[in-house]
């Protein structure tokens, strides 16, 4: 089989967009449904990265386990470890405010990103460090990457399965009336903190899953992954697909990655000086600008309202 | 059964639990007790300990932008109950635009301050009539509107990079003798900053809660219905918090620019110090935003100094940003009193 059509650059924008995708879909859990305006994601996901790559790195594993089995072990550490930083977070913000939630999850990332720059022997430092290949080799780099592509795609659409198996559960439907009126709900009894702080943790587990996972592609873990880039793409994603849609986060972010990451960057022959510098820049503004559009003109993503709209939360809330 | 009513009516409001200290703790706590042992602890402090009075020095004086840019940020927050991540690009923008006209004119530092005050004042008011007025007719939720005041923050940070390029800019300004405080050097413009922020904040804190323009905005925070019905213009009154709040971000971002240099990121890496202090400090007015905005700067430059400690500024900035969450999940960051500055 050809893969010639496809070029590698590709599909590295390829699992890109599948990861934002997977952020997105967990946002739309903490966003979407309960309320919690979470601008920290990359924190998270910086946590499973750099947790996988030190572990994997720094642990001396012994030589008969082969390479399989210290890869596994690190990406479970990784999510385990965000999963533990997001209960600690959690029980200091899902208490708050929409401002104190702002600046819990914005400062946590930005302690992420300081962190991930110091302790030269265990990070890197800002060079940033190696971690691993891709744990099998079936040829060319391209198909495994391409391979890779898949793996992810098959934990985003578990991820998804996940996200519409919560929208049905009455821990789902607990969310949605905690994210609505938490005081009605806290006063028929149901645990509203709790189930706020479960669901953070363990959608803040899923995100250093996420992150472990690229940074395997990456093969080298640097502190400028943990830019605020990868907030804005899942976000951005979301909100254009519809933030109360389980589905929004899957339309939105193949709609904008495709749009801005592929056709903007790749496809359209801007001139080539403009690629260094410019564009990335460009590409930015534009994100920013469709968050503002798309609030404005349709809050409710281009997916619109729900079926179960009364249940859900209306953009006039608050 | 009726007892039970009767107890329930004897005592409505119950006693105040786990609020306050109780015992000799209350008594210790009483402002006229607690503000006069809080100073004399800091004096000796800083007779005696070098650390502490570099550290009080270099805190206050490398701060005082930012209580600044917080006062403004908390004037925004407290009257309008917005939060406007956006704000950073205001401070940006005043550090471009006070730049700009040093540059261009080769006007003074200190009289380049006045257009870039006015020139920020307009753009603020301008991000107002664009996007948050509009936002707010079509009654957007709050954090939506955190959303689209992130979105608009990112674009106007990426279309200044895209004007000015990713290089740093300087003021043109002579080089300053740099003066000695209790032992400190300190550049100038850093001591004008540190009083530019002192006189503003007790301006603002006179205006607000003395003149006629002042009461008219604590009416409007306070209900906007009533103060409609009551002959307020809350259009022009909403224009004018917008405009003070750009010219304090604006002096702010000045203030930055000549200490440091003028580029894209400049508010955003201060916009999250910017909202601990007025979330933190904020509940108490424009008084309580100075006063957590000092502290943030002298707890910074303290554990970067303490020579046991070994602590980066990376490493000061996440003890202080934890240290702040801890505080804000303690004490609840509910607003007080709508209006009240």
């Amino acid at each position: 089989m050809s893969l010639d059509w496809l070029s590698q650059y590709t599909v590295t924008v390829l699992i890109l967009i599948f990861t934002t995708m997977g952020l997105a879909l967990l946002l739309h859990l903490q966003l979407g449904l309960t309320g919690i305006g979470n601008f920290g994601i990359v924190g998270f996901y910086g946590v499973g990265m750099y947790a996988f790559g030190m572990f994997l790195v720094h642990v001396p594993w012994p030589e008969s386990w082969g390479t399989i089995w210290p890869f596994l072990l690190s990406l479970v550490f990784g999510t385990v470890a965000a999963g533990l930083t997001g209960l600690l977070v959690g029980w200091l913000i899902v208490g708050l405010d929409a401002d104190g939630v702002l600046l819990g999850t914005l400062g946590f990332a930005t302690i992420v990103y300081g962190l991930s720059q110091t302790n030269r022997s265990l990070t890197g430092g800002a060079e940033g460090m190696g971690t691993t290949d891709y744990p099998y080799d079936i040829g060319s780099q391209k198909v495994n990457t391409l391979l890779w592509l898949g793996i992810l795609v098959v934990v985003v659409a578990l991820l998804l399965y996940y996200v519409m198996r919560v929208h049905r559960s009455p821990y789902g439907r607990l969310l949605v009336a905690t994210g609505q009126n938490e005081a009605l709900a806290r006063s028929l009894g149901k645990p509203t903190f709790r189930a706020k702080l479960v669901m953070f943790a363990t959608s803040s587990a899923a995100m250093g899953l996420l992150g472990a996972l690229y940074g395997v592609m990456l093969h080298y873990v640097r502190p400028v992954e943990l830019g605020i880039t990868v907030t804005l793409a899942a976000i951005v994603g979301l909100v254009v697909g519809g933030a109360t849609r389980s589905w929004g986060a899957v339309v939105g972010v193949l709609l904008v990655g495709v749009l801005f990451e592929l056709v903007f960057m790749v496809w359209i022959p801007f001139p080539t000086e403009w690629r260094g510098a410019k564009l990335p820049v460009i590409r930015q503004m534009l994100y920013g600008a469709t968050l503002i559009l798309v609030l404005m003109t349709r809050p409710l993503g281009i997916l619109g309202r729900m079926r179960r709209d009364k249940t859900v939360r209306s953009p006039d809330r608050g | 059964m009726t007892a039970e009513i009767d107890r329930g009516i004897e005592s409505p409001v119950e006693p105040e639990r786990g609020r306050g200290p109780q015992g000799w703790l209350r008594a210790v706590n009483r402002p006229i007790v607690k503000w006069p042992a809080a100073l004399a602890v800091l004096a000796v402090l800083v007779a005696f300990w070098t650390i502490a009075r570099q550290s009080l020095v270099i805190g206050v004086v490398s701060d005082a932008p930012l209580v600044l840019a917080a006062i403004g940020f908390a004037l925004l927050y407290r009257l309008t109950g917005l939060i406007n991540v956006a704000y950073s690009e205001t401070v940006t923008m005043g550090a471009y635009i006070g730049m700009w006209v040093n540059t261009t004119f080769g006007l003074n530092f200190y009289l380049t301050l006045i257009p870039t005050a006015i020139l920020t004042g307009l753009f603020s008011v301008l991000t107002y009539f664009a996007i948050f007025r509009p936002a707010k007719l079509r009654s957007v939720g709050v954090v939506e509107t955190i959303i689209i005041s992130f979105g608009l923050s990112i674009f106007l940070r990426y279309g200044l990079q895209f004007v000015f390029g990713f290089e740093f800019r300087y003021y043109d300004v002579p080089v300053q003798k740099s003066l000695s405080v209790l032992g400190v050097g300190v550049s100038p413009f850093r001591l004008t900053a540190l009083g530019v922020t002192l006189a503003l904040s007790l301006l603002l804190i006179w205006f607000i809660r003395k003149s006629r323009a002042g009461v008219r905005i604590r009416a409007l925070a306070g209900d906007e219905k009533l103060a409609q019905v009551s002959g307020i213009n809350p259009l022009a009154t909403t224009v004018l918090i917008w405009f003070l709040a750009g010219m304090a971000g604006g002096l702010a971002g000045a203030f930055y620019g000549v200490n440091t240099s003028c580029r894209a990121w400049l508010g955003w890496d201060q916009f999250l110090f910017i909202l601990l202090v007025v979330l933190i400090g904020g509940a108490r007015g424009i008084s309580g935003v100075l006063f957590a905005g000092l502290a943030t700067g002298v707890a910074l430059s303290f554990l970067e100094l303490v020579p046991g400690l070994k602590t980066t500024p990376v490493y000061a900035q996440v003890i202080v940003i934890a240290l702040f969450m801890v505080i804000l999940k303690a004490r609840g960051n509910r607003l007080l009193e709508a209006g009240k500055v």
